[in-house]
């Protein structure tokens, strides 16, 4: 969620400069992705507001509060300052069908001129990364923003009779969305209808049927609550994602539809003072029952692992205006009602605990009266690995998706849907590759092993694999176990890990080899010395000596070098030139290349 | 090189950086108490999702994340999916554990997971998860602030004794309260894992009384723990086949 930093000061005047919000947002709260600084001079906070949180803090209002009482600072709340004009008796109807619609508020407000916002709103809504549409439409938009409530307005004399009815779609209607989608409902997505059975808007998007023009003079304030799945499920099928239907998604408390709809109103009264507001039709026919919550300061502390006294618990419930009773450090509260998270003890463990800062908690080893016992499995695995090792195999991982075997996966994002039934293929294509990288391994003789899990039909099992380029071989863990020794305990290992791991060359390499007759006196060393001086810097291995006899008092070094580039494909004939200088120097010493 | 460290060479293979880690990882929390537990790949949607109390229509179950296996159907126990986390191990050996009477319990389980992605230089379909367990009576009184102890020992040993832990809040189905677990690592925070006490209604659905037990539980990539450490750039690396990987 996007909050602009100005647009929040307005209502937390004390807070700190956005980069320490930023900070205490993380550790308090959840994890701010960047704070940009905007041309306006506004500065942008993209928090990842948490799923727990989403019902109230995908709005600046919601933000607000969180941070002023986390931060114990004043809150402006903005109510005593919405003036809506006194309303008169209205002809509106709304009736609601469906139990998925959880409240649906609505008014009419006649003599409203659709023009170009105030600046403030602009400015707002550019802190949004939205675009300022006319100042009908930016009222809902800045609504949702600022309080969370997803809004629409519609234009009162495109709809008939001004009688609405909120139901789900039998199916099969066609409906021209704004911005000229055209889609079909589908059964049980919610929309809004007019007296002949017209939808005039979706749960989540409005329609064409009603839509504002410029010319539009009579309006039609609709402030709804939708079930969350049965949203989640209707933009799926549509295809559809859009801000109020995000918001709806995380639940939100129908106990806002009210609030937003004096928000509203008095945005648009604002924007046109000429405007006159008709009464308020409300219908709510299940009322979010008021929920209390029982915690102790014992549990929570237990929970914690951190001594909280009653004392702290009341502080923080005062800053969060949250009603309690307290009996010898039992706690009853009245669940506010955007507070939906709020359920169980642990709920307020959470709630204490990311107030107070995890870095209160103390790093205290736990001292529990367990027994492990050797895993078995594990005990095998590690037996199997520790002796292919020790006769000179290496270890691989290759995949676990085949492109034909006995389980298959319903969908998958590459072309491999089924899961190996072996490991040997996968390791044939190991050992290809690697007896391909021969001289960069340094060895002719690629060994490798892999031990991982198998899947055939209902069963699935783990193997070694284990081979080189003439023979490979596969059996159940169990089996390549058959003579481990009863009595065998898992000892602890040692490894160097200190190693910086060294990326190799995406580009191929290419080998060469040299073969030298110099005096017997003469080391390999010496050889290797000049071959190395005059390799460049291209060398990725050697020169690594490969063949070494005697002959008549002389010895024959045969020495091989690799030459790989991390910037580009070597080409055979700058190699040439490398091992011709090389050749030379070698000539140079009186020594006689091969 | 000198000619007896070739020989050497030659005879002893090399370790895959992932089986090293996930060594040390074992022996690190083996020392703090914990039992190695490992289980399927192929596990069944009670485990992997309704267990640990993630909702009906949580988008974790989308085929787009998760995969499912192609004609296992019927309820909950039936339907498999190729596991997307550990945690679906650690959950099974507590519940075993507690039917044999073993409580407190703490199970450390290091495997092989899989999600329905593309991939690129971060993401791969399979990587390898680290799920930790810890649960006992609430006399035993097992803490969210145990685990901050038990993790920085852990990342201490994995990274080096200057290494810093510290939590951030967080929110996963399975855990209340949930916190985000950074390392400190060469001045730089990073995200490492995920975690917080074992959410009352796992408890319950692994057959114990919330009432009457408390413990916390986390998990996160092993690989990124090797990319971390070692600085290798890429998770598809791990997977290729290729041994110029094995340079541990």
């Amino acid at each position: 969620m996007k909050i602009s930093y100005d647009w929040l000061k307005s209502y937390v005047p004390e807070i700190p400069d956005a980069e320490k919000l930023g900070d205490i947002i993380t550790y308090h709260l959840a994890e701010v992705e960047t704070i940009e600084k905007l041309e306006n001079g506004d500065s942008v906070l993209d928090i990842k507001i948490l799923p727990n949180r989403a019902h109230d803090l995908l709005s600046h209002q919601g933000m607000a509060r969180e941070v002023s009482s986390l931060l114990n600072i004043k809150y402006n709340d903005p109510t005593p300052v919405y003036k809506v004009p006194t309303s008169s008796k209205t002809e509106l109807q709304a009736e609601v069908q469906t139990d998925k619609c959880r409240r649906y508020v609505a008014r009419i407000v006649r003599g409203v001129t659709v023009k170009p916002s105030p600046d403030w709103v602009v400015k707002h809504l550019e802190s949004m990364g939205q675009r300022s549409i006319n100042n009908i439409v930016d009222a809902t938009n800045i609504l949702m923003f600022d309080c969370g409530q997803p809004s629409h307005v519609y234009d009162l004399d495109k709809v008939k009779d001004s009688k609405i009815f909120i139901k789900t779609s039998p199916g099969g209607e066609k409906i021209s969305l704004l911005g000229g989608v055209e889609k079909e409902l589908e059964k049980d997505m919610i929309a809004i209808y007019d007296v002949d059975g017209h939808p005039i808007c979706t749960g989540i998007k409005g329609g064409v049927l009603a839509e504002l023009s410029d010319n539009t003079k009579n309006i039609i304030l609709q402030i709804d609550n939708f079930d969350p799945v049965a949203v989640r499920k209707m933009s799926l099928k549509l295809g559809i994602r859009t801000e109020g239907g995000k918001r709806f998604e995380n639940d939100l408390s129908p106990e806002l539809s009210s609030y937003g709809m004096l928000e509203l109103s008095a945005l648009i009264a604002e924007m046109c003072p000429e405007a006159t507001f008709e009464d308020i039709v409300d219908v709510y026919p299940v009322k979010q029952v008021e929920r209390k919550l029982s915690f102790s300061a014992v549990r929570v502390s237990q929970i914690l692992g951190l001594d909280v006294s009653v004392a702290q618990i009341e502080d923080i419930l005062k800053r969060y205006n949250i009603a309690y009773t307290e009996n010898a450090g039992s706690f009853e509260i009245v669940v506010p009602a955007m507070r939906l998270d709020l359920v169980m003890e642990e709920d307020m463990a959470e709630e204490i605990g990311r107030v107070m800062g995890y870095d209160k908690l103390d790093t205290k080893l736990p001292q529990v009266n367990f027994i492990p016992k050797q895993n078995e499995t594990y005990a095998k695995i590690s037996w199997a690995r520790n002796k292919l090792l020790a006769d000179g195999y290496s270890e691989v991982m290759t995949y676990s998706f085949a492109d034909s075997g006995e389980v298959e996966v319903m969908q998958s994002a590459s072309d491999k849907k089924f899961l190996r039934t072996n490991i040997s293929d996968g390791l044939k294509q190991s050992i290809k590759l690697n007896q391909a990288n021969a001289p960069l391994l340094g060895t002719e003789n690629i060994k490798i092993f892999e031990i991982g899990t198998v899947f055939a039909k209902g069963a699935e099992e783990i193997h070694v694999c284990f081979g080189d380029k003439k023979n490979v071989t596969e059996v159940s863990l169990a089996d390549f176990c058959k003579d481990m020794p009863s009595d065998f305990s898992l000892e602890p290992t040692n490894y160097n890990t200190e190693t910086k791991f060294t990326m190799w060359p995406l580009y191929p390499f290419i080998a060469r080899d040299v073969a030298v007759w110099v005096p017997s006196e003469v080391e390999s060393s010496e050889v290797a010395e000049v071959i190395k001086e005059n390799a460049g810097d291209m060398v990725m291995r050697g020169p690594e000596l490969f063949d070494e006899f005697k002959k008549e008092g002389k010895t024959s070094y045969a020495f091989r070098i690799v030459f790989q580039s991390y910037e580009r494909t070597l080409t055979d004939i700058e190699v040439n030139e490398i091992m011709d200088a090389v050749t030379a120097k070698l000539k140079e010493k009186n020594w006689q290349v091969r | 090189m000198n000619s007896e460290e070739k020989t050497a060479e030659k005879k002893s293979g090399r370790i895959h950086p992932l089986s090293l880690l996930a060594d040390e990882a074992y022996q690190a929390f083996s020392e703090m108490g914990f039992e190695v537990a490992l289980g399927p790949e192929l596990e069944s949607e009670w485990y992997n999702f309704d267990v640990l109390n993630v909702a009906k229509d949580h988008p974790a179950r989308d085929m787009q994340d998760t995969f499912w296996i192609k004609g296992s159907e019927g309820d909950a126990h039936n339907k498999k999916v190729l596991r997307t986390h550990t945690t679906s191990v650690t959950a099974r050996a507590t519940e075993k554990g507690a039917k044999e009477g073993r409580m407190p319990s703490a199970f450390i389980s290091i495997g092989k997971v899989f999600r329905n992605e593309a991939t690129d230089a971060t993401h791969e379909m399979q990587f390898f998860q680290i799920d930790g367990s810890m649960i006992g009576t609430v006399e035993d009184g097992v803490s969210l602030a145990n685990m901050k102890a038990v993790l920085t020992k852990f990342y201490k040993k994995m990274l080096g004794e200057n290494t810093e832990i510290e939590f951030r809040p967080s929110f996963f189905p399975f855990t209340e309260p949930s916190i985000e677990v950074f390392a400190k690592f060469k001045g730089k925070w990073l995200e490492m894992m995920g975690g917080g006490m074992t959410n009352p209604a796992v408890i319950r659905n692994m057959g114990l009384d919330p009432n009457k037990v408390q413990g916390f539980c986390f998990g996160g990539g092993l690989d990124r723990i090797a990319m971390v450490k070692w600085g290798v750039p890429d998770v598809r690396l791990f997977y290729q086949g290729d041994l110029r990987l094995n340079q541990f």
